[in-house]
């Protein structure tokens, strides 16, 4: 009994500390666990074995052909190793793409308020942003200037940071307006608020109180996704991603209270559309190990494709489909450089 | 820049970087001795032997180096022997797993192309593939800022010795760890990596091995208690 509720511990830590880059071994209900969270930690830059093989093999390649430069070996020395490395550095399974009108100035609020550092920004020639990547916390979110073809999309966002109301005040300062001030009531037991910044966006900001195992620990940033039959985005994440719903709450009824998904290493979240929290169309940019299965499995799945698998000059093989409602999805792998 | 693996120290940013941890090579050989296993007591009255065996294995070393510079087809052996201290070390400064494969392999490469110029002096071959891959890191944390000149990330690499003697330590740790996952029971050993390479969930590992979550979870249990015991019962 002891025994296996120790299991069952270890894995919620393990799961917490997987999704997300802030485990919490320390505050461990069972001081059992806290010297196997070290080895937890450590395990999670376990090499791959098929890395170490490759890498092998292509050195004794290089030893036995005995012409190879040093600089001809590096050359080749990259290859193998990216092969199985399908998301762009700096991203992860999921990030949201926010189309805004104000491109430049969205990213000074995303500095200002939310502490993001700009990783990226390839403007237009008319100075409007073609592409910027932010990263906030341990997660990012990528960015663009409306256009004809791509109207601005506000997106709703869960942000996790270390201090509700701190984070809450600087979005404030930077030009948000309150949904409503962070507070403790919230259902999810986190403290809680909700802003809307001035393009459009509405952030969740939240910090989780305590050590909350399970789909609670998450990445910084989490697309929130309010949905009617929210129910039904399951299955269609499920057959089109491989996704996994973790923790899934319904009501009575059988309408999704709150749903949090994982694709690859990060996860979203979805609820049935309420009250003022209603659909909000976006995009979401995943990387995936294969973009030509998944596009394929996604339009089995019921999707509509906007744009067929390609590679792309930025070096991603990427595709593009929509959901049953409106959602963008750009699927991406990574191919190196 | 390119063959020499010392060239880095040229750049004027950097040569403090690559003279501290030169000098810090003295706490690599300490880290480095402490962490080989006392020899084996072979007399009945319980000889510490540990000195002679730090001394055989230095000598074995020094054969698999002499042999890798007569033929480079027996590099095999030191990519053996030091492929996870040199992914440990790297893996624990940079933040993705594709960056830490890529400068490890960048490691190797460079130590088989310079692998003539490396001179016994005592140093152990794995405090000269760790200035290797410091170089490559500092390299790699240079070509990144070029790339993205608002990332607020300078690569600081051993700006002190003490801590430096730590990560040392961390390091060897944590390689010794990733070795004993190979010697796991194959099932622990499958369920560790599903988890924490794939990072696959446990409902999805069960799937695959056709076994039910909670004997995964307990599994996982079992694996994460067996490496624990056996890094602390390696300690002797």
């Amino acid at each position: 009994m002891a025994k296996r509720s120790l299991a069952v511990q270890l894995d919620e830590v393990v799961q917490a500390m997987l999704v997300s880059l802030r485990p919490r071994p320390e505050e461990a209900p069972d001081l059992n666990l806290a010297p196997l969270m070290r080895v937890a930690q450590v395990l999670r830059e376990l090499p791959r074995q098929e890395f170490r093989a490759t890498l092998k093999s292509d050195l004794q390649r290089r030893a036995t052909m005995n012409e190879g430069t040093a600089a001809a070996s590096r050359a080749g020395a990259a290859a193998p190793a990216r092969a199985a490395h399908y998301q762009r550095p700096g991203l992860t399974s999921i990030t949201p793409y926010i189309i805004v009108r104000g491109g430049a100035q969205f990213l000074e609020f995303l500095k200002t308020a939310f502490k993001g550092v700009e990783q990226m920004r390839m403007p237009t020639p008319d100075g409007l942003i073609m592409h910027a990547e932010v990263a906030v916390g341990n997660g990012a979110i990528e960015v663009s200037d409306a256009s004809d073809a791509y109207p601005a999309a506000p997106t709703t966002i869960h942000l996790y940071v270390d201090d509700a109301n701190a984070t809450f005040d600087s979005a404030l300062q930077a030009g948000a307006t309150s949904i409503y001030a962070p507070t403790d009531d919230h259902p999810s037991g986190d403290r809680w608020g909700a802003a809307k910044d001035q393009f459009g966006n509405h952030w969740y900001i939240a910090t989780p109180k305590g050590w909350t195992p399970g789909p609670e620990g998450l990445r910084s940033v989490q697309p929130y996704l309010h949905l009617r039959e929210a129910h039904k985005m399951i299955p269609f994440l499920e057959a089109a991603f491989g996704a996994e719903a973790m923790g899934v709450h319904k009501s009575p009824e059988g309408a999704v209270l709150h749903g949090t998904i994982r694709i690859g290493n990060a996860t979203l979240e979805i609820d049935e559309a309420h009250g003022e929290f209603q659909p909000m169309p976006c995009h979401l940019h995943v990387y995936v190990p294969d973009t030509d299965a998944v596009y394929a499995q996604a339009l089995r799945a019921g999707a509509t494709s906007i744009e067929v698998p390609q590679d792309k000059p930025y070096g991603d093989r990427a595709a593009g489909v929509k959901d049953a409602w409106g959602n963008s999805w750009f699927i991406a792998t990574y191919l190196g450089q | 820049m390119g063959n020499d693996p010392d060239s880095v120290r040229a750049c004027p940013n950097t040569a403090r970087e690559g003279v501290t941890f030169f000098v810090a090579g003295s706490y690599i050989v300490r880290a480095m001795m402490a962490r080989r296993r006392p020899a084996r007591k072979r007399s009945a009255k319980g000889t510490d032997e540990a000195v002679p065996g730090d001394a055989r294995a230095g000598a074995d070393e020094r054969l698999l180096v002499e042999a890798a510079q007569s033929d480079p087809a027996k590099f095999d052996a030191l990519y053996e022997q030091h492929f996870e201290r040199v992914y440990a070390f790297v893996a624990s400064r940079v933040r993705d797993r594709a960056t830490a494969e890529d400068l490890t392999s960048e490691v190797f490469h460079k130590a088989l192309a310079n692998l003539p110029d490396y001179e016994w002096r005592g140093v152990p071959f794995a405090a000269w593939l760790m200035r290797i891959a410091v170089n490559c890191i500092v390299d790699q944390a240079k070509r990144a800022a070029r790339e993205f000149p608002a990332l607020d990330d300078p690569p600081e690499v051993a700006a002190d010795p003490g801590l430096q003697a730590s990560e040392l330590r961390a390091t060897e740790n944590r390689s010794r760890l990733f070795r004993l996952v190979g010697e796991l029971p194959e099932v622990q050993k499958q369920v560790v990596y599903e988890r924490f390479v794939e990072q696959r969930s446990i409902r999805e590992i069960a799937r695959r091995l056709g076994k039910t979550p909670g004997a995964i979870k307990q599994l996982q249990l079992r694996a994460m208690q067996n490496l624990r015991a056996q890094m602390e019962g390696g300690h002797g």
